[in-house]
């Protein structure tokens, strides 16, 4: 008994050790491939840096207006991001490649969908990233536009214009990566729907002057507008 | 790129069979049917009396007119064919017309008048605004002679305006330019101007001609292209400067297209202006500036009242341009009652520079920069206003002459902030 | 000697100008003579004109180099007798060369016998012959013509103690038209001399001839009644015989001198020619297209004159103050060069010598609607002596060779009536008719050639002219059309070469050829025809539908 014991705790440690020495090196090579993918990603920064540098990627990103997006959002540069981005993503992929070589099961096909979704991923960042720095563009642009027309309460339009945007944003962000697609739609829908309400209410005050001024002209003839016309002359 | 032209075919057609000339007297329009063909006559007038002998053309560059602006220049001319003018003319008087984009852009129109200025070798151009309707044959001399007759490259002119007419001219763009540029001009950014061809060429030459400088106030930019080149510039009096009506939506648009430009010429003329020191007066003939003095109503009330609501409002676009003391210290005189509320030169000075460095470094959009300037300059309007309420035009004169002491005072703050983070 | 039978021959005339005296010498005395002119007869058929004006010939002070004439029925003993004269008509008519001889009708001499008369004493006969007064205060609205040597148009004359008219110089008093008897003597003097055989007048000074109180004393209705019965009485009695008028006057004052055709056949165009130099200096057609717009239309037998230069000085009284300034610095800026309201300079100095701007006039001149006439000398391009008082410096001998006296006469060269032109660029030996006979590109030569195309078309001298206005104003255009016959005349005004597009859809489909070189130019279509020309280049075109 005690014979079985032992032979079958031999078998068994014999197993382990059989077991541990056939995934021993694979986990080496995990290691390897991920220290290696380490060196790769790094040397790829490097040169897309050197290469960024080269072709004075910052001054063109500033030119299209991206840098002072980037700066806004408290981002590192253009090039700095981008080079990040490519070390993360070939480290990453070297990781995963050695991860397959254990073979479990089920991480294989996990693996698998995590290559294929990440495209979705990226390209729903970039909407949520230039989506934010739209509304907060088009937000300010309402704000001095307001401001500068008089208009009555300026913020409130230039916060109803960033979240306008911000659910359209989302919604389209969710919609790429697959999320609740239809509780976004539902969502935006109606957000939209009181977004469009209030700024009809709104044009509707604003223009109230406007449509005043006309009707006057039309057929009150001769009598000028005074709130109107005695403005400075800047030049 | 591949090369393509801005003139037309049409056009060119013209300027060939106008062949070389002179004078040549530049009219951008827009719509101005009502007044063209009396500002027309009196150019035609003002170049038969004082250059009857000069070979002499005038170049309408028309930005879509749909009121037949153009019809009427043409059909002004002085020629043998059809010709209906009074007037004497030794030689053919042409005018000639062309239509540079179906809207209107100071920028484009100027180019195309500098093109036609280069190809047609005039010796001196003068540009007119079709606006000017109290122009005096005399103005032509004034404008030109300077060119033609002596060896100036650039004529700006001085007038008789209302003491409260332009006033971001008086409180900004005068003595911004001046204390940065060293030269005392009074009016950087007119609408009538004539400069020698050596200049136009020089100007239409720069590569400076994309979709942005199209937009904005060329008048200004070629004032600073001119001080940058070292050109010889003089000013002449013209005469009464109309008071024209103005819409206060009117007021972003006119600073797009002069503190704008006077803003991004600052970072290319860097190494212009960095050393400049002081300034200094350049050759006037007539008087330098006058002042009339007739009431004017203005509402002071709503000037207040949209500074204080830009002030509160702008706040978050505020905290990216301006320094913290400054902000702090607008947040402070918005909130002072109408009686004691003052914008002092010093602070609008320090606003104006932080401006002008926020703008260069493009801390948010550059249009919006300009957007957020327009509240706090209707609040130092306002000041300015009051001020002068009961001021004599020596006085205002004083006024301004003070507020440029101080721009040229504080230029080294806007040294100190040019380059820096803050 | 007929020419044409349809068409008047004045207006397929080409004139050439010239003086006796000053053309050439054949007796050695130092004057020009009839003998001399008739034996250079042939050169000027060589030449190609078939029409002589000869100024002033008769017995005379010479103190207006003619016209002040002390004789009118004989020849200056200086120039021959009248039988050289006679016998020189008839070797002209021989080449079938006609001549027209000057008649001064306005004035005479004051030492003609006449006017001697009539100042004797009050009650002469031919006291009323002239204008007498005794106030110089009548007809104070009159102009005075010569500003710049007499003061007023009286003068006093001491021997009959009154004071006399005189619209010239003083010493040229006016004849009284009023009077009947000078009205038939004027009628004999012209009689006389068509019956010898000369084929017409040039009328001298015609708008002068009557007086009337409160106006200005020109171009009045009674002076037109007395040149009509001349002119009736000269086609009763010598049709085919032609009036030429000098009248210096606006167009519209000069259109009544051709009346309803019958009191003028010819009259020169005196605004025209001034802005034609005008034209050429300022580049620009404005001048000459607007004279010839406002001048107006003139019965179809009748025609104009034109000319570049005469004998007199080039005037400047038909511009207006701003034009006259202009023409004056760009064309005299030598005071010396100025003469009255006017330039004392010939074709060829006024052009700075520049042989393109010479052609190009001489282009306008016989292309532009009239006759031309051409003033002796500036064939060969002769440059004239400012030296010289009044307007003799432009009546200086004229350069036959470079030889003896430019072989012009063979007497001393102290003799001449006047010196020759001797200056490097003028001056005989450089500028004269021998060596450019010798040279096919010579001034003359070219004249020759210009002369002999103009004489292919009948559409110059009678057709009718349209005005093409391209946009390019340095380009002159206009169509001559007689008939079927249209002849497109482009002139490049300037100094630079020039493009200039036409509209020529009107004769869509014709062709063109090149006159001077025949050859073809493309058929005109729907587009704008498109030249270029050289600095004052011009092309005559004959359009033709083939």
């Amino acid at each position: 008994m005690w014979e079985m014991i032992v032979s079958e705790l031999t078998q068994a440690m014999g197993d382990l050790a059989r077991g541990f020495a056939h995934i021993l090196p694979r986990i080496i090579v995990v290691v390897i491939m991920a220290l290696v993918g380490w060196v790769v990603a790094y040397l790829a920064k490097v040169i897309l840096r050197s290469i960024l540098r080269l072709i004075k990627f910052d001054r063109l990103s500033e030119n299209a207006g991206a840098s002072q997006l980037l700066t806004k959002a408290a981002l590192p540069s253009a090039t700095d991001l981008l080079c990040r981005f490519v070390f993360w993503l070939a480290w990453l992929g070297f990781i995963l490649l050695g991860v397959r070589v254990l073979g479990i099961v089920g991480l294989q096909e996990q693996i698998a969908k995590f290559f294929l979704f990440l495209p979705r991923l990226f390209v729903a960042l970039l909407i949520m990233f230039f989506g934010l720095l739209l509304a907060t563009f088009l937000a300010r642009a309402a704000l001095l536009a307001a401001v500068n027309a008089n208009f009555p309460s300026p913020r409130l339009l230039s916060v109803s214009v960033r979240t306008i945007i911000i659910i359209f944003v989302l919604s389209m962000a969710f919609e790429e990566v697959g999320v609740a697609e239809q509780t976004m739609l539902v969502a935006f829908g109606v957000a939209f729907g009181a977004m469009m309400l209030g700024l009809a209410i709104a044009f509707g005050t604003g223009g109230k002057e406007l449509a005043q001024q006309f009707l006057e002209k039309r057929f009150v003839h001769g009598r000028k507008d005074d709130g109107k016309e005695d403005e400075l002359s800047p030049l | 790129m591949a090369e393509t032209s801005f003139l037309t075919d049409d056009f060119l057609g013209q300027l060939i069979s106008v062949g070389e000339v002179d004078i040549l007297v530049g009219v951008p329009t827009h719509n101005n049917a009502k007044t063209i063909s009396s500002i027309v006559e009196t150019i035609q007038a003002g170049i038969l009396t004082f250059f009857p002998r000069e070979r002499a053309a005038i170049i309408n560059a028309d930005g879509g007119s749909r009121d037949g602006t153009r019809q009427l220049v043409m059909s002004a001319a002085i020629g043998d064919a059809q010709s209906r003018s009074k007037l004497y003319a030794l030689r053919t008087l042409r005018s000639i017309s062309t239509e540079y984009a179906s809207s209107p852009a100071s920028g484009a129109a100027l180019r195309t008048i500098l093109a036609a200025a280069e190809l047609l070798r005039a010796k001196a151009c003068a540009v007119i605004s079709p606006e000017s309707t109290q122009i005096t044959p005399d103005w032509l001399a004034a404008l030109l002679r300077p060119i033609y007759a002596e060896t100036f490259d650039l004529v700006l002119p001085t007038y008789r305006r209302h003491r409260f007419d332009g006033i971001l001219l008086t409180n900004l763009l005068y003595p911004m330019t001046r204390a940065l540029y060293g030269l005392e001009i009074r009016e950087p950014s007119a609408l009538e101007f004539a400069f020698s061809g050596r200049l136009g060429s020089q100007f239409l030459a720069q590569n400076a001609w994309h979709e942005e400088t199209a937009q904005v106030g060329s008048e200004i930019q070629f004032t600073l292209a001119a001080i940058a080149g070292g050109y010889r510039i003089c000013q002449s009096f013209l005469g009464a400067k109309e008071h024209v009506g103005r819409h206060s939506a009117d007021l972003v648009p006119a600073m797009r297209q002069t503190v704008g430009a006077l803003f991004s010429s600052l970072e290319p003329n860097f190494s212009v202006w960095n050393a400049k020191t002081g300034s200094q007066p350049i050759p006037t003939t007539g008087a330098e500036q006058e002042f009339s003095l007739e009431p004017l109503r203005i509402n002071r009330k709503r000037l207040r009242e949209m500074f204080s609501v830009g002030v509160a409002e702008l706040e978050s676009v505020f905290q990216s341009i301006l320094s913290p003391s400054t902000l702090g210290e607008l947040q402070r005189i918005a909130a002072l009652e109408e009686d004691s509320f003052s914008y002092s030169a010093e602070l609008w000075v320090k606003t104006v520079y932080e401006f002008a460095a926020a703008y260069r470094k493009s801390v948010i959009s550059r249009d919006h920069i300009i957007q957020a300037l327009a509240p706090l300059f209707r609040g130092r309007a306002f000041t300015f206003l009051v001020e002068n309420r009961n001021g004599s035009a020596a006085n205002v004169e004083d006024d301004i002459e003070a507020l440029c002491l101080e721009f040229e005072r504080l230029k080294p703050y806007l040294l100190k902030i040019w380059n820096g983070r803050e | 000697m007929p020419l044409e039978k349809d068409e008047p021959w004045y207006k397929h005339a080409i004139i050439y100008q010239a003086h006796v005296r000053t053309f050439y010498d054949s007796n050695g005395d130092g004057i020009g003579d009839f003998p001399g002119l008739d034996e250079k007869l042939d050169y000027l058929v060589d030449l190609g004109i078939n029409t002589i004006w000869l100024m002033p010939f008769f017995p005379s002070p010479l103190r207006d180099d003619g016209y002040d004439i002390a004789d009118y029925y004989s020849v200056h003993s200086s120039y021959g007798t009248l039988e050289d004269f006679k016998k020189f008509l008839v070797s002209a008519h021989e080449r079938r060369i006609r001549v027209i001889i000057e008649m001064v009708l306005n004035h005479t001499s004051d030492q003609h016998p006449w006017f001697q008369e009539s100042r004797s004493s009050q009650e002469n006969p031919r006291r009323d012959w002239y204008v007498w007064s005794s106030t110089d205060a009548r007809y104070h609205e009159a102009r005075i013509i010569f500003l710049d040597t007499e003061m007023s148009n009286w003068a006093w004359d001491p021997v009959s103690k009154s004071y006399y008219w005189h619209r010239f110089f003083s010493h040229q008093p006016d004849l009284n038209y009023d009077n009947p008897a000078v009205r038939e003597e004027i009628w004999n003097v012209m009689k006389f001399w068509l019956e010898m055989g000369v084929d017409g007048f040039r009328l001298d000074a015609v708008p002068y001839l009557v007086e009337r109180e409160g106006t200005n004393c020109e171009n009045l209705p009674e002076t037109h009644a007395i040149l009509k019965e001349l002119r009736r009485k000269l086609d009763e009695q010598f049709p085919g015989k032609m009036l030429l008028a000098e009248a210096n006057q606006w167009p519209a004052d000069l259109r009544p001198y051709f009346a309803d055709g019958d009191e003028f056949h010819m009259a020169f165009h005196f605004p025209l020619m001034p802005r034609m130099f005008m034209g050429v200096k300022l580049e620009d057609r404005k001048p000459i297209t607007e004279i010839l717009q406002q001048t107006p239309e003139i019965p179809p037998s009748c025609q104009w004159c034109l000319f570049l230069r005469n004998h007199d000085e080039l005037t400047l009284e038909m511009l207006t103050d701003i034009e006259r300034d202009y023409m004056n610095d760009s064309y005299a800026q030598d005071k010396a060069m100025r003469l009255n309201l006017g330039i004392r300079r010939r074709l060829a100095t006024l052009l700075d010598n520049d042989r393109r701007r010479i052609e190009l006039m001489n282009g306008m001149l016989m292309s532009l609607p009239g006759t031309p006439s051409i003033y002796y000398g500036d064939e060969i391009g002769m440059g004239d002596n400012i030296n010289l008082g009044d307007r003799n410096g432009v009546r200086t001998p004229m350069q036959w060779s470079g030889g003896w006296n430019g072989g012009f006469s063979a007497a001393d060269p102290e003799k001449l009536y006047a010196p020759l032109i001797q200056d490097p660029v003028y001056g005989f030996p450089a500028v004269n008719v021998l060596s450019q006979k010798r040279t096919q590109h010579s001034l003359l030569n070219w004249m020759g050639r210009l002369i002999a195309v103009r004489k292919t078309t009948h559409a110059f001298g009678s057709g009718s002219i349209e005005f093409l206005y391209p946009g390019n104003q340095r380009i002159l255009a206009y169509v001559r059309q007689l008939g079927d016959e249209k002849i497109l005349v482009v002139n490049n005004l300037s100094n630079a070469a020039q493009a200039v597009e036409l509209d020529l859809r009107r004769y869509k489909g014709n062709i063109l050829i090149e006159m001077f070189g025949k050859n073809i130019f493309p058929r005109v279509g729907e587009l704008p025809y498109l030249l270029t020309l050289g600095p004052y280049q011009f092309y005559w075109f004959r359009l033709r539908r083939i």
